[in-house]
Parts: C-alpha cells; sequence; structure tokens
C-alpha cells in the first residue's frame, strides 16, 4: 500500500562527488538484463524488503561441503518463503486508503464528520456514535483486541462493556469507587480494573473474579497478551506482573523514579515504557530489576506514550507542550512537534496514523513516521481533527480492523471515522474480529498452549536460540558460586521421609522408565551403598548374638 | 597346435603309459651316475640360482594383479567431489612399484625370445612376429625324422625358416655330440615329472584357466617335480630340481647366460650328465625335444606350459575380478544413492516404477500444424485449415511490400533505403519546424513591444490627461487597490460564515442571491487562480529563455539578438539530397509556399523591431509590478534580508531575550509572509537555505542527505535550549494546529496573524513553568556517574596493619607504602565501548539479563562453523502463522513419504 508508493531504489547507486568532480558509480549494471529478468530481481529485492528475515549469510567460506549444501538450500528456503509471501499478497483483497485532498488549498483535516458519514457505506456510517454519559466523570476506553468489544470506565465508578457493533451492552456496573484505568485481558470475557485500592478482574457480566490484593493503588495497566502477564503500575511506582493465567505474581519492580505518568507496551517485544513525572521514559522488562533502557524525551512529566504495532517507533506526549517521535530501535529522537496545549493521549492505529487528544480537541496525524524512509519527515499539517466541543479528552484508543478511533471523555464516549485508520486485512489466526464462540474458547486454549515465557522477555524477541557470546572464564565468574548443586543425589539425601523411602521410590519409578542417566547412576550407586551398609551392619549384629543367635538378628 | 599337442602327447602316455616305469629308471640310473649327476647339479645349482622359481612365480602373479587393481583407481578418479573422502589412495600409491617390475621382465624376455647365440658363436634368430607357423613347422620337422639326420634334411619355405632350420640343424650337431651319458639321467628325470605331473596337470586342467592350459601343464611340470625330489632325496635331488627347472619359461637368468656366454643348453647334454653310453631312442628323443622347447622360446609359443597359480592366488583373482565386476555395475548406482541420500523428501512408491511412467502427463499443447504428430490429427487439422477454422498452415505475409520491393535489392541498399525514408519524413516537418521559430520569436517580441506601445500610449494619454487637469489619480490607484482588495475578499468568502451557514443549511437550493453569490465567488477564485498560474507561467517562460531578459534591460542588445535569431531561422536551411518524394513538383510547390509564408513572417518581425526601436522607451515595466508583488515582491526580499536579522538572534539568547518585542514582531510578520510565499509556487524563493522562512523542519525536510541532517539536527538541539529557538521552531505546527482548531471563517494567514503572538506567549510560559527543574543536566548528571560506576575498577583490599604498624606515630610515607599492596582490578564497561556512548539523552543497561540466559545456546551445536550460520538457521519459522500456507506444507513436510501401493525396489539408475 504505502510501501508501493514509494520509487525503488536504483540498483547502482551514485555517489558524491568526488574533489575532481567525478562520480563514482558502486554497482553500476553493465550485463544486459532483460526486463522479465529485471522485473524478476525487482520482484525478489521487494519480498525480501516486506517479508525477508535478515541477511543472507556467506555461504562460499563454509568449508564442510554438507553444511554448505545445507546452508545454501537453507538460504533458498528463505528466499522462496518471501516470495511465496509476497505472492500471496494477492490474497489481501481488501486494501486501506486514506482520505487524500484534491487541491492545494483543500485541506483533509477540514473534512467534517458528517461529511464523512454521508459518504461512506451504511455500515461503516454505523461506526460513527457517541454515548452521552455526563455524570460520572471523564472516561477511559479500551478495545478488546479483536475490535469487537469496547470497554468503557468511568472516573466515578462507572463500568459498561458492549459490543458496539450491534449495539449489545456486555454488563454494566456502578462500582461506587474512583476507577483509575481498566483494561481488558486475552479476550472479551474477562476485564481488569484499577480501582481505588486494588484492582479486580470481572467477567463478561460483571461479576467480580477475583481481587488482586498485591496490587495496590494502581494507577496504570497493561496486559501481555502472548504471555498472559498482567502489569500494574501503582502510584508509588511499584510495577508488578501478574500472571493471570496461573495467578501468579511473576515480578515486583520498583521503578524508584516516584509517581509514574504512563504506561504502554510495545507489542513488539512486550517491553513495557513508563513515563515519569521528570521527563524520562524507561524501558522494563520482568526480568531486570533495572530499566533496560531510559531516555530522556520530555522536559515536563511524559503525559502519554504510544508505540507503533511493529516496535519501531514510540511517540510520547509531554507536559512541555511537545510531542516527540522516538526511533526506539535506535533510541533517538526522530521529530518534535509542539502541541497546542499539553496532551492527555496518544494512540497509534494499525496503519501508523497517530490520534493525539489534547485539551477538548484530537487530531490525527499521518505519516508522523514511515520505517520505508531513511529519514523521517516532518509533517506539516494534522490528517484529521475532531473536537472543541467542550468534552475534555481523557483516552483516545483505535478500534483495532475499523476504521474508527474511539475518544474517552469528560462528557463519555465518541466514536468516530478516520479514513484509513484500521488494518484491511486481518489475519484470521491471530486475531479474528468475526469469531463464533467457539473460536474464541479454541483460540483461548491454542493461546494458552503457545504462552510465552516472562523470561522470553527482552529488548530484541529474537535472542531465542542464539549463541551464548560470553567466554568460558566469563561465565565462570558469573556463576553463582553459592547456589547449591542442585542433584538429586542431595535432594533424595534431604527429604527425609521415611527409612531412605525416598530413594526407593524414586528407583523404583526410574527402572519402570528404562532411561539410564546420570542421576539415575548416582541414585543406585546410592542404593548400593546403602544396602552395603546394611548387610554390613547385619553381619555385625550377627557376630554380635552369636552362632546360635544369628538367625535372630533384625535386618533393617 | 598341432606340434604342442604331440608334444604334450608325447610326455603324457609316457607318464600315463607306465607309471612305475619311470620310477625304475630312476632307480637304475641313480645307481650308476650319482657322482656325475650330482656333480652336474651342483654345477647347475650355481648357475641357475634359486631366484628360478621365483622368477617365474613373481612373473605369473604380479602380472596378472595388476589389472583388477588398476581398476578401482579409475574409480577412484572419477569419483565427485562430493564424495566424503571414504577412499584413500593408499592401496593406488602400493602398486605404482609394483607394475613397473613385471614389465621390465617382460621385456627383457621378449628380448630374449627374438634371437639369441650360442657359447660357439653360432646364432640364431626367430622371426618375432610370426607367430605360430614357425613353432608348428619346426616341429613338424623334428617330429618326422626321429634319427638325426639334419644334414640331408631341407626345410621348404621362407628364407627366414630356412635360416632357422638352419640353425636348428647345426644345434642338432652340437647335440649330437653332447648327447652322452647324462642323456639317461635327464630323460629319466623328465620321466619322473611327467609321472608327478599327471595328476597335477589334470588338476589344474579342472581349473578355469581353459586358455593356458598347455602352458600351465608345462609350468607344471616344473613345480611337480619340486615333489617327487623331496619324496626320494631331498638334498640331492634338489639341485636337479634347479636345473629342471631352468627349462620351465625363464626371465633374468637367460640373459645371464647369454652375457656368459655359456648357455645352459650347451651344458645338458648326456654327457654332461654322465650318461655316455645311453642308447634309448626314448630318451634321445625327448632330449631332442627338449632342446628344441629351449629354442622355440617366443612369447607366443612358449613350448612350457606357465605355472597353474596357487588356489588362493587364483581364488584371489578371481575375487578380484568379480569385485570389479560388481563395482562396475555398483557404479552406476552411486549417484543415485547419494542423490536419494540428500534429498529433502523421498516418495515411495518411486514413480519410475509407476504404472503411468513414461506418459506425458504435462498440459495438453494446442494442436498446430507443428505439434500435429500423428495422422489422425494431421487430417483434422487439414479439415480444420480447409474449413477455414483452424490456423493455416502459410505464413502471414508481413510487411510484403518491402519484401517484394526489396527483393532486388542487396541488404545496404535496402539500409540506404530506410535512411532515405527516415531523412524525407524529417524534411518534411522541417518547413514547419522553422516556422514555429518564427513565430515564436515573432511572437515574443510583438508582445513585449505591442506591450510597451501600450504603455507608452496609457503613459502619454495620461500625461496629456493630467495636463488637462481631468484626472485625479489618487482615486484611480484607490479604485485598483480596491479591485484587488475585492479578489482577495472572494477568496476569502469561501470559507467565511456566511458560506459555511449557506451551505448547512442548504440555501444553495432555494436562494437565488446566495447561489449568485456562489457563482461569483467561484468565478473569481477561479480567475485568481488563472492570474497566479499565468504569471508563473510567464516567470517559467522568462527563466526559460535567458535571451529574454536581456532584451528587457538592455534594448538594443536585446534587439540586435533577435535578429542574430531571425537571421538563424531564416538560415535554416539545408542543401541535403532529397529523395524522390520530395522531389515531386507538389511537394515543392507546398514547401515553397511553407517557405515564404516564413520569410513574410521574418520580414514583418524585422520591420516590427525596427519601428520598434524608435518608440521602445528603457523604463522597466510596470505592468508586472502588481502581480509580482503577490508572489515576491518587495516583502520577500524583506524576508531575505530579515534571515540574517533572525539567525543572528537565535545566536544571541541574551540580545534575544532582551529585545524580545521586535524580534518576535518581525518574526510574526515574516512569517505571516513566507506561509503565503508557500502556498504558491514561487520558483525564485529559495525556502530551503533560509531558516528562518519556514522553521527548522523544514530545513531538516529539504535535506534529503543523512549527513546534513544530522548537523541540522544538532543545530536544532542546541538552540532548542535557547530562548530564540521556540521563534524558530514554533510556527509550522501552531499554524497547523490552528488551522483545524478554530473553526473562523478567516483564511490562513489571518489565523496566524492573529494567533501567532499567542503561541509565542504560550511558549514562554510554558518554558519558565519547566525553567525550575534541570531535567536535562540531570539526566546527564545521571548517565556520567552510571558510566563512572560501571567502568573497570582497581579495589584495595590492603588490611591495615597487615605487613605493617598502625597507630599514631607512623609516617605518611609508611602509610603510603601500604596502601596499594593487594589491589583487584574489576572489569566492567568501559565508558566508550558502551552502547550509549554517542546517544544523547539515552542510558542503556550494561547489565546482563541472568533470566535470558536460559534460552541462549551454551555451545555451538556441531556442523555449523559459526554463530551466524547457526542464528540464520533458527530464523526461518516452522509455524503457520508466519509463512502462506505452501511454505508451512513443504517445511512441514515428512522426509519419507509412503503412499499406498507396492513398493518395489528401483529398477534402475534414476541418474547417469
Amino acid at each position: 500500500m504505502e510501501a508501493t508508493d514509494i520509487a525503488d531504489a536504483p540498483l547502482a547507486r551514485v555517489e558524491q562527488p568526488n574533489a575532481n568532480g567525478a562520480l563514482a558509480v558502486t554497482g553500476a549494471r553493465t550485463e544486459f538484463q532483460s526486463k522479465t529478468e529485471l522485473a524478476k530481481a525487482r520482484r525478489t529485492k521487494h519480498a525480501l524488503r516486506d517479508y525477508g528475515r535478515g541477511r543472507r549469510i556467506d555461504v562460499k567460506g563454509v568449508k564442510d561441503k554438507k553444511l554448505r549444501r545445507n546452508l545454501t538450500n537453507l538460504e533458498t528456503k528463505f528466499k522462496t518463503a518471501a516470495l511465496k509471501a509476497k505472492e500471496a499478497e494477492i490474497l489481501l483483497e481488501n486494501t486501506g486508503g486514506f482520505i487524500e485532498a484534491e487541491t492545494e488549498l483543500e485541506r483533509t483535516y477540514r473534512v467534517r464528520q458528517h461529511d464523512i458519514q454521508s459518504e461512506v457505506a451504511i455500515e461503516a456510517a454505523r461506526g460513527k456514535f457517541e454515548l452521552k454519559l455526563p455524570a460520572l466523570g471523564p472516561y477511559v476506553c479500551e478495545y478488546s483486541r479483536n475490535g469487537r468489544d469496547l470497554l468503557v470506565a468511568g472516573r466515578k465508578g462507572h463500568i459498561a462493556t458492549m459490543d458496539w457493533r450491534e449495539g449489545k451492552l456486555g454488563c454494566e456496573l456502578q462500582l461506587g469507587e474512583t476507577i483509575r484505568d481498566a483494561r481488558w485481558l486475552h479476550n472479551n470475557n474477562y476485564f481488569v480494573v484499577a480501582q481505588k485500592k486494588y484492582v479486580y478482574i470481572y467477567d463478561s457480566n460483571g461479576v467480580e473474579l477475583h481481587c488482586l490484593k498485591k496490587h495496590v493503588e494502581v494507577s496504570h495497566m497493561e496486559f501481555l497478551p502472548y504471555h498472559f502477564l498482567l502489569a500494574t503500575l501503582g502510584i508509588n511506582g511499584q510495577l508488578k506482573y501478574q500472571d493471570t493465567s496461573t495467578g501468579q505474581l511473576v515480578t515486583e519492580i520498583a521503578t524508584k523514579l516516584g509517581t509514574p505518568t504512563s504506561l504502554a507496551q510495545n507489542p513488539y517485544n512486550a517491553v513495557l515504557h513508563v513515563g515519569h513525572q521528570n521527563g524520562t521514559v524507561t524501558l522494563w522488562s520482568p526480568n531486570s530489576s533495572e530499566p533496560l533502557v531510559k531516555l530522556l524525551a520530555h522536559r515536563g512529566p511524559v503525559r502519554s506514550l504510544a508505540i507503533d504495532r511493529e516496535g519501531r517507533y514510540m511517540v510520547s506526549a509531554g507536559q512541555d507542550n511537545k510531542m516527540a517521535v522516538w526511533d526506539i530501535r535506535m533510541l533517538k529522537e526522530v521529530n518534535n512537534y509542539f502541541t497546542r496545549s499539553p496532551a492527555s493521549s496518544v494512540a497509534i492505529s494499525d496503519t501508523g496514523l497517530t490520534a493525539v487528544g489534547w485539551g477538548t480537541r484530537t487530531t490525527v496525524w499521518k505519516g508522523l513516521f514511515s520505517k520505508d524512509r531513511a529519514t523521517q519527515e516532518k509533517v506539516q499539517s494534522p490528517y484529521m481533527a475532531w473536537g472543541g466541543d467542550g468534552q475534555a479528552i481523557e483516552r483516545v484508543r483505535w478500534c483495532p480492523f475499523e476504521d474508527l478511533l474511539g475518544l474517552g471523555h469528560s462528557e463519555g464516549f465518541s466514536s468516530i471515522i478516520i479514513p484509513g485508520a484500521g488494518e484491511a486485512n486481518f489475519d484470521a489466526l491471530e486475531v479474528n474480529p468475526y469469531e463464533t464462540k467457539k473460536q474464541r474458547q479454541e483460540g483461548e486454549v491454542k493461546a494458552l498452549l503457545n504462552k510465552l515465557k516472562p523470561e522470553m522477555i527482552a529488548l530484541d524477541p529474537n535472542f531465542i536460540g542464539n549463541l551464548d557470546l560470553r567466554s568460558e572464564k566469563q561465565r565462570q565468574a558469573d556463576k553463582d558460586l553459592d547456589t547449591p548443586v542442585a542433584g538429586i543425589a542431595e535432594e533424595l539425601r534431604h527429604r527425609a521421609r521415611g527409612k531412605s523411602g525416598a530413594l526407593k521410590k524414586y528407583l523404583r519409578k526410574q527402572r519402570k522408565k528404562n532411561i539410564i542417566d546420570e542421576t539415575r547412576l548416582k541414585a543406585e550407586e546410592m542404593m548400593k551403598a546403602l544396602q552395603d551398609k546394611n548387610s554390613e551392619k547385619h553381619e555385625e549384629k550377627k557376630a554380635e548374638l552369636g552362632p546360635a543367635l544369628a538367625r535372630f538378628a533384625r535386618k533393617d | 597346435m598341432p606340434g604342442r599337442q604331440a608334444h604334450g602327447r608325447l610326455l603324457l602316455p609316457s607318464s600315463s603309459g607306465g607309471p612305475k616305469k619311470p620310477a625304475r629308471n630312476m632307480k637304475s640310473s641313480r645307481a650308476k651316475a650319482t657322482s656325475n649327476a650330482l656333480d652336474a647339479f651342483a654345477r647347475a645349482s650355481e648357475q641357475v640360482t634359486e631366484r628360478m622359481p621365483k622368477g617365474v612365480r613373481t612373473r605369473d602373479i604380479e602380472e596378472e594383479p595388476e589389472r583388477p587393481q588398476k581398476r578401482p583407481r579409475d574409480r577412484d578418479e572419477d569419483d565427485d567431489e562430493d564424495d566424503d573422502g571414504d577412499e584413500d589412495d593408499d592401496g593406488d600409491d602400493d602398486e605404482v612399484p609394483l607394475k613397473k617390475k613385471p614389465r621390465k621382465n617382460a621385456g627383457e624376455f621378449d628380448g630374449f625370445s627374438g634371437a639369441g647365440s650360442d657359447s660357439d658363436g653360432n646364432e640364431w634368430h626367430f622371426g618375432v612376429g610370426e607367430g605360430e607357423d614357425s613353432d608348428i613347422d619346426s616341429e613338424e620337422a623334428f617330429g618326422d625324422d626321429d634319427h638325426e639326420k639334419f644334414d640331408g634334411f631341407s626345410f621348404g619355405g621362407t628364407s627366414s625358416r630356412k635360416k632357422k632350420a638352419k640353425a636348428e640343424a647345426e644345434e642338432g650337431d652340437d647335440d649330437l655330440e653332447s648327447l652322452g651319458s647324462d642323456a639317461i639321467d635327464l630323460a629319466q628325470a623328465l620321466d619322473q615329472y611327467s609321472e608327478d605331473d599327471e595328476p597335477a596337470a589334470s588338476g589344474h586342467g579342472s581349473g578355469s584357466e581353459d586358455d593356458d592350459e598347455g602352458s600351465s601343464d608345462e609350468s607344471s611340470e616344473s613345480d611337480g617335480d619340486d615333489e617327487s625330489d623331496d619324496e626320494d632325496d631331498p638334498s640331492k635331488l634338489g639341485s636337479l630340481q634347479n636345473v629342471v627347472a631352468s627349462f620351465g619359461p625363464k626371465g633374468d637368468d637367460e640373459d645371464a647366460d647369454m652375457q656368459d656366454g655359456s648357455t645352459s643348453r650347451a651344458k645338458l647334454s648326456l654327457k654332461d650328465l654322465g650318461l655316455f653310453g645311453v642308447k634309448d631312442a626314448h630318451i634321445k628323443k625327448s632330449l631332442r625335444l627338449m632342446n628344441k622347447e629351449e629354442k622355440a622360446t617366443k612369447p607366443g609359443s612358449s613350448k612350457k606350459l606357465e605355472v597353474p597359480l596357487a588356489q588362493r592366488q587364483q581364488d584371489r583373482l578371481l575375487r578380484s575380478a568379480a569385485y570389479q565386476k560388481t563395482s562396475e555395475t555398483l557404479e552406476r548406482w552411486i549417484d543415485t544413492v547419494k542423490h536419494n541420500r540428500r534429498a529433502d523428501h523421498l516418495i515411495f512408491p518411486l514413480a519410475q516404477n509407476a504404472q503411468d511412467r513414461g506418459l506425458d502427463n504435462a498440459e495438453l499443447q494446442p494442436l498446430d500444424q507443428k505439434t500435429s504428430g500423428t495422422e489422425l490429427e494431421q487430417t483434422i487439422m487439414a479439415i480444420m485449415e480447409e474449413s477455414g477454422l483452424g490456423p493455416s498452415s502459410k505464413p502471414e505475409k508481413k510487411d510484403g511490400e518491402i519484401r517484394a520491393e526489396g527483393a532486388g535489392l542487396s541488404e545496404a541498399e535496402v539500409k540506404e533505403l530506410q535512411r532515405q525514408r527516415r531523412r524525407e519524413r524529417e524534411m518534411h516537418s522541417r518547413e514547419a519546424a522553422r516556422a514555429k521559430r518564427i513565430k515564436k520569436i515573432k511572437s515574443k517580441a510583438y508582445r513585449r513591444i505591442h506591450r510597451k506601445e501600450a504603455f507608452h500610449d496609457a503613459a502619454a494619454q495620461h500625461e496629456a490627461l493630467a495636463a488637462a487637469g481631468e484626472l485625479d489619480s489618487d482615486e484611480e490607484r484607490e479604485a485598483q487597490e480596491r479591485r484587488r482588495a475585492e479578489e482577495r475578499m472572494g477568496t476569502k468568502h469561501r470559507e467565511s460564515k456566511w458560506a459555511k451557514l449557506g451551505k448547512k443549511a442548504g440555501r444553495a437550493v432555494w436562494d437565488e442571491d446566495f447561489r449568485s453569490g456562489l457563482g461569483e465567488m467561484a468565478r473569481k477564485n477561479d480567475e485568481l487562480r488563472r492570474r497566479v498560474e499565468g504569471q508563473t507561467r510567464g516567470s517559467d517562460d522568462e527563466s526559460d529563455d535567458g535571451s529574454d531578459e536581456t532584451a528587457d534591460s538592455g534594448d538594443e542588445a536585446g534587439k540586435l539578438q533577435l535578429l542574430a535569431q531571425l537571421d538563424r531561422a531564416e538560415a535554416y536551411d539545408d542543401d541535403e539530397p532529397r529523395s524522390g518524394l520530395m522531389n515531386m513538383k507538389f511537394m515543392l510547390r507546398g514547401e515553397a509556399l511553407r517557405k515564404k509564408e516564413n520569410d513574410d513572417l521574418a520580414t514583418q518581425i524585422r520591420r516590427d523591431l525596427e519601428s520598434g526601436s524608435e518608440k521602445a522607451d528603457s523604463d522597466a515595466e510596470e505592468a508586472d509590478v502588481g502581480r509580482r508583488q503577490y508572489g515576491m515582491g518587495k516583502e520577500a526580499t524583506d524576508t531575505k534580508a530579515a534571515n540574517p536579522f533572525s539567525d543572528k538572534e537565535t545566536r544571541d539568547p541574551s540580545k534575544a531575550e532582551h529585545g524580545a518585542t521586535s524580534g518576535r514582531v518581525g518574526g510574526m510578520k515574516l512569517n505571516a509572509i513566507t506561509s503565503q510565499v508557500q502556498s504558491l509556487p514561487e520558483p525564485e524563493s529559495p525556502p530551503p537555505t533560509a531558516p528562518g522562512a519556514a522553521g527548522a523542519w523544514s530545513v531538516a525536510a529539504a535535506d534529503g542527505g543523512r549527513k546534513s541532517k544530522r548537523k541540522i539536527k544538532a543545530k536544532v538541539d542546541e538552540l532548542e535550549l535557547t530562548d530564540s529557538a521556540v521563534l524558530a521552531t514554533r510556527p509550522s505546527k501552531p499554524k497547523a494546529k490552528q488551522a483545524d482548531q478554530t473553526n473562523d471563517a478567516d483564511g490562513l494567514s489571518d489565523e496566524d496573524a492573529v494567533h501567532l503572538p499567542l503561541a509565542i506567549r504560550d511558549q514562554e510560559m510554558i518554558k519558565r513553568a519547566f525553567a525550575g527543574e534541570d531535567v536535562a543536566g540531570d539526566f546527564e548528571r545521571e548517565k556520567a556517574e552510571l558510566e563512572k560506576e560501571e567502568d573497570d575498577k582497581e579495589i584495595d583490599n590492603t588490611l591495615p596493619g597487615w605487613g605493617g604498624w598502625v597507630g599514631d606515630g607512623i609516617s605518611n610515607r609508611e602509610k603510603q607504602r601500604h596502601k596499594g599492596r593487594f589491589i583487584t582490578k574489576v572489569e566492567g564497561v568501559n565508558k566508550k565501548n558502551r552502547q550509549d556512548f554517542k546517544l544523547k539523552g539515552v542510558i542503556i543497561a550494561e547489565k546482563r539479563v541472568k533470566k535470558n540466559d536460559k534460552y541462549l545456546a551454551s555451545s555451538l551445536p556441531f556442523p555449523y562453523e559459526s554463530h551466524q550460520q547457526y542464528e540464520r538457521s533458527l530464523r526461518l519459522p516452522v509455524g503457520p502463522e508466519w509463512m502462506t500456507k505452501e511454505s508451512f506444507q513443504e517445511g512441514t513436510k515428512p522426509r519419507v513419504i509412503v503412499k499406498q501401493g507396492i513398493i518395489a525396489p528401483m529398477s534402475k539408475p534414476r541418474i547417469g
């Protein structure tokens, strides 16, 4: 879509002119290539750009013939897989598109919602709706992962879930307690609410299932769907990870930077980004007690954070009337924008549209970042705009797979149409907006089976299986020498359960399995030693008792 | 081989006829001639060395295995490189010296067999290439006369034969002389051989080597007699054996004999053996035969059969031959096996055993003339063709004309023809091109001249009027300005409250007035746009043609230039040869007409120019001024003038703070203007180079180069801290934001003008609000601290009092001496090795995340040579979520797929 619009880089590159004005051309094509060949080369290039998996390795240097052959085959597999994926693009039957200005004098941000509503299809036009809930304070909103269900939570204790497409209310609760945040869990059956003191989990009918008493005064929450981790950030700066499938509290980390102001997750690597009062943004994983990265994004508190779905760019809005775009792989600030007033919420859609809620207005920006461009352009004017009717925006959220932007504000909730915002083609294996009950259940089981461990979270999620590049010396040094050697022998020795019962039991079980390994050998050795000892004892006893009474010696 | 057979029979009956008799003979003869014989044997054994049997054996053994062992080597060589080195060349290396030896022997043998000389100086020569005829002849000859009448015998045949016969006759004399007492003994010995020989010979005869039967029989004589002698008297007969063995096929010894000049044959007479009075015809005969055999040592016609090899050797040979054969057959499979071993997937039952093998199940080809193979198809094709449905067999005539025309011409001529045609086409449009040129010149000149004329007229009129006092110049100017204002108003109306309200209410449907207003607006808008576009086009034109501008500024020079151009255009003629078509009359006429028109035009322009030069004035064109102002007038130049100022301002923050109001006002104005500039495509204004013109972002955006971008970014960063940077970076965003936030009816520029001060105030307030916290400074300090903390460290472990005194009265020097005695170095991360070394405002943790180590591979798995290779091999996903279905299935396909059916073995090698 957007990628195709960009012209191909020429195969030959002309570098900067030399001192004498001569141009050095690298990679000039000297041999003749037919049109089809060129087209094929281009197609391969595009395929590798879009679906390739890293740079290919040099096969020629490999000495072992068999390995060389295998690696060559592997490279071919990579290439064919990429080409196949590119070819399969024709199956993506829906195309996205944006509003475009016809002339220079036209501005897309001048287009009003009712104009769009009158132009789009009826089904799409239905996406524009408003929930007028003026009484119970500013509302936060969340969409479920497949974009089907909506969760709105008012600050003054009002909670409602609904299937927004059908306008069907799921449940409605009045908690009578301050609500700071609310989230869906892995599907629309459970949601979690950060209330005045604790965090509670409710089911789709509004029944309270759990009260998480270890999460105290939580102000922000995130749910990591692939790890089944609920991350909460308390007012005291405690970041806690709770496994929602097992119920275990995985980690508690003190951020040590005071009351946090914002929280967002990177969908690419499940790293949490926390914004702080002093303008820093820290990146956290449950595996380290210190932030992986700490960056200074703003001069004042970081009001809101959002990360694009590929995990390349982060948009942060601060109290200092600034909106910063960061490349979070290079950890460099890409661009810097001024907001008229401090933005309260930022969200990035699947297609890279950035919604910024500030004051009573919401602006949508297009092209703040693009992975296809080497240098990011500073955008001049927004793509769409909304608001100005006196509702203070509390939260903006994009509806997945729809061209809709949900706005939670002081007057309730509004859903507006932003053409081109949603991913046009969904992957039903991943999340299915049209799933049936059965599919949802199956998906839940599958997701649980594919659940990732918290230890797999790192800045680079592809680290799994990589080679440990530490030297042996360093590894030895890193090894904690105080940790007890975990061996079956020790375990069995210390498991004082009856008289050597543990060992016997263990061996009995092992014999059934018929697997001989180190631990079993050790155990058998121990068993034999034990038996020897016993028989020795027995002999001693016999000797003690004398020949006549020897038969009365008791065996242990 | 009658000769041989005869010989064989002679031997055999003697042996088979009386098995006991030779033994008796042996006994009797032994009694008589022990001393002599022993003497002879001793001598013979001296001459004939122990090597003798070995010579035979080595030759027999080594000549044969040479062949089979060569084969595997051949196989080795053509084995492909992928063969994983399972065969080593050791065997071959051993083979090489062995191979050489037997060859040498054979050569010597051959050399001997060709020619020889006696100890007496008698020389003989055998026809080398004659084969067996000579043998047969000689044997027949000797077989015919039993009683040594050589003198009278004459050989009929070739000269060589004669010679041979003669030589043999001479030898026969020799034999006669020497034939004495020894003869009996030898004959006995021979009889003995034959007796022992029989079972051995028959044993060998049952062997596989039927071809070599004769030779093997013969050689078995010597072998066999070994055994028999051992039975009788090993010590004495041993030497006899050696002598007898010398009759067998010899290699080295015989040439040694030659050199000595004393042959064993000469000595081998009955006399030598001490048997003088032997009269037995049988013995003599056999002796003679023996002699004869010796002489007939031609390679092909060796009378003595070679010794059959030992069973083990034979078996070995057989095995090697069998191995060779089997390896030959198996070799054909190697490639196939390798291929299958490497194949990603194997499918059973094999395709080659499938029932539809050989059938082409590819796509059906469309039927046409070429592909119609069978008779039926051809018939159908013919019918189709007749009925006009099918493809016609005749090749379609393409550009038949050319071919017909060019049929008689050579290739060069055809080319020439084509070139001429092309030229004609060009020529045809040449006059038209000339007309165009002249018209252009004319139009330019005309426009300018007429514009100037009109201007002069108007000025004159105006002057006249002013002189008459009829004109109020102020009023007129005002009217003009009003007109311009109205134009601008028109655009404003479009977004005005009135227009919006009207639109909302749908007034256009019913309100005539509103509709007319809209129409008027649209017209104005259109006109305005046209004017804008027209102007830009005009300016384009100007920049396009440099001569025009010069003509504007310097009138005379420009005119001259125009004239020169005209001249050139007129001279635009050619004297190229004309083609046939162009030479035709009507074409010529037409061209002449066109030429005339062009000439007329040119002259008219000339005239105009000359007349215009009189009228022309050197004043600046005021007609342009009003319009120019719109895009780039004095204010535009003002921006240029303002830029250095703003730039300077940003450099000097203190000054900027003091003179904030003035500077900002200027900046604001500037922005108001430049926004207009942006909205219009103005070729002459260079926005990227003016930092103040469009804000810092445009600079960054316009710069494509990464390097320059970084530089500018750095600069912006630097500026951000200063006050005036706000000014530099602000305008872009607020302007854009404002545009949407305010739904006022005002246009863009007006908005800016109204709201910018507010924005500035906001920025200022924000600046002040966050001035108290030095966030950036804190961050930098924190980073520096961390860098220091994680750097390499030296820890002093010295205990006070350890190895020295502590307490009062210890000199400082003493204390110092004990200070750094036990230092441990803790390796950390050097500042320059930190990941965030070059990143500003970023701290990256250098600490290792231990929990992640669980998922790292501790050592490089076997076949990989580097971790890149290994990690690359992990990058290909397996799951269906990450790849197409096809790739997924390909990736998860089992290696061996067994389908239903009979799995027959491969019937033939697949490859090769």
